[in-house]
C-alpha cells in the first residue's frame, strides 16, 4: 500500500485522490479547484500599491476582493507547502535546475532562468485568455463536461506537443 | 464563508494538493516535458484519473442535490486561442499554473522565475483585458456542457465517461506499466533511447 514516506505513489491513485478535492470545493465553496486565477489576484494586489487606479479595471476589481480570490491563493501556497513535506518525507527535496533541462536545451543555468520566466509568462497569458489551466479546465471543466474546456484542453496539448518537439529529445 | 476561513480551507487542501502532485511526479520537469514529446505518459495518467474522480464526485453530488456544477462559460475563440499559448507556455515552463508553486516547494531553483514571469504575464493580461474582451468573447456560447448537448441527465453521462476513462488507463497500464516511466531518481527523467556517443576519449599518460 501507499505509504507517506514513498518516493512515488501509483498515478492512477494520486490522480482520483486529487478528484476527490472537488467534494470541499463544491460543498464549501460552491466553485471547482482552479489555479492560475489566484496569478492575477495576486499580481493586482501587489500592482494596486503602485497603480490604485488598477480597481478601475472591472477584471481586476473582480479578482481582488473575497473569499472565493484568496482561497484560490491560499490554495496555492498550500501546494508548495505540501510538496514540500511529501519530497521530505521520502527524501526526494530537490536543487538546483533538474537535469531534463540540459538534455532538452543545453542551456546553462542563466539560460533556463530566462526561458523559465518566458514560459512562465507565456502559460499565464494563455491560461487568462482561455480562461483556466491545467487545473480549471483540465481537471475541472472536463469533469463538469463543458465543451469549451474541451477545447481549451485539446488547444493546450496541441500548443505544448508543437512548442517541445521544437526542443531537443528529453530520452 | 469569511476570507479568513476561505484562506485557512485553501491552505489545507492545498496541502493535500501539492503532497499528491508530489507523489505522483506529475510535477517534474521531465514528466510534463516528456509528456509533450509523447515519450513519458505519467501526466496524462494522473490528469485522466483526477477528471475520472471528478466525474464520480460531481455526478453524485449533483444527483442527490448537495452542489450545482459551475462551467466555465464556453468561448470557443479564446479557449483554442488561449489554450495553445497554455500549452506552449506549460512545455517551455515545464510547469503548468500550480505545479509551479510544486516545484518550488520540492526545491527547485528556476521555478521561481516560472513564478515570476506568470505573475507578470497575468498583470499584462489585466491591464489589456478591457481591449481584448470583445475578441475574448467572440463567438460565445454560455454554459454549454456535453450532457446539455446530448440530452442526458449530467449524472448518467459522467459515470459513463467515467467508466470509459478507467478502461483507458488500464489499457495503458498494459501497454506500459507506470514505474516503468519513473526513472531512476524518481523524476521521470529515462536514459537516452539512442545508444549513447561514445564517451570523450580521455588523453592516454604519456609514457
Amino acid at each position: 500500500m501507499a505509504r507517506l514516506t514513498d518516493k512515488a505513489w501509483s498515478p492512477y491513485l494520486a490522480g482520483a485522490a486529487i478528484g476527490l478535492l472537488q467534494i470541499p470545493a463544491f460543498l464549501l465553496l460552491g466553485t471547482a479547484l482552479g489555479t492560475s486565477s489566484s496569478y492575477v489576484t495576486v499580481a493586482a494586489a501587489a500592482a494596486e500599491v503602485f497603480d490604485p487606479g488598477i480597481r478601475a479595471i472591472r477584471y481586476a476589481a473582480a479578482h481582488l476582493d473575497g473569499a472565493k480570490n484568496w482561497w484560490q491563493v491560499a490554495l496555492v501556497v498550500g501546494i508548495a507547502l505540501g510538496a514540500l513535506l511529501s519530497a521530505s518525507l521520502s527524501g526526494t527535496r530537490r536543487r538546483g535546475i533538474a537535469p531534463v533541462w540540459r538534455r532538452a536545451t543545453g542551456l546553462g543555468p542563466g539560460g533556463r532562468f530566462g526561458m523559465a520566466f518566458v514560459g512562465g509568462f507565456v502559460m499565464l497569458l494563455g491560461a487568462r485568455i482561455a480562461d483556466g489551466c491545467t487545473t480549471g479546465h483540465g481537471l475541472s471543466g472536463m469533469a463538469q463536461l463543458a465543451i469549451g474546456s474541451f477545447i481549451a484542453v485539446a488547444a493546450m496539448f496541441a500548443g505544448g506537443i508543437a512548442t517541445a518537439m521544437l526542443l531537443r529529445p528529453v530520452r | 464563508m469569511s476570507v479568513l476561513n476561505a484562506v485557512l480551507l485553501g491552505l489545507a487542501m492545498g496541502i493535500v494538493f501539492g503532497f499528491l502532485l508530489e507523489k505522483s511526479r506529475v510535477f517534474e520537469p521531465a514528466v510534463i516535458l516528456g509528456q509533450f514529446q509523447l515519450r513519458n505518459f505519467i501526466m496524462l495518467r494522473v490528469f485522466l484519473a483526477g477528471v475520472a474522480m471528478g466525474l464520480v464526485v460531481l455526478a453524485a453530488l449533483t444527483g442527490f442535490g448537495l452542489a450545482r456544477l459551475a462551467p466555465k462559460a464556453t468561448l470557443p475563440v479564446a479557449d483554442a486561442v488561449g489554450g495553445l499559448i497554455l500549452g506552449a507556455g506549460i512545455a517551455l515552463a515545464g510547469a503548468c499554473p500550480g505545479t509551479v508553486l510544486a516545484q518550488i516547494g520540492a526545491g527547485y531553483r528556476d521555478p521561481w522565475f516560472t513564478l515570476a514571469g506568470g505573475l507578470l504575464g497575468a498583470l499584462a493580461f489585466t491591464y489589456a483585458e478591457p481591449a481584448l474582451a470583445p475578441w475574448i468573447g467572440a463567438a460565445g456560447q454560455g454554459r454549454l456542457t456535453l450532457d446539455m448537448l446530448l440530452g442526458v441527465p449530467f449524472w448518467v453521462l459522467a459515470l459513463v465517461v467515467a467508466a470509459v476513462l478507467a478502461l483507458v488507463l488500464r489499457a495503458m497500464e498494459s501497454w506500459r506499466p507506470w514505474r516503468a516511466e519513473l526513472g531512476e531518481a524518481a523524476d521521470g527523467l529515462l536514459p537516452p533511447a539512442a545508444p549513447a556517443p561514445p564517451a570523450a576519449g580521455r588523453p592516454l599518460p604519456a609514457e
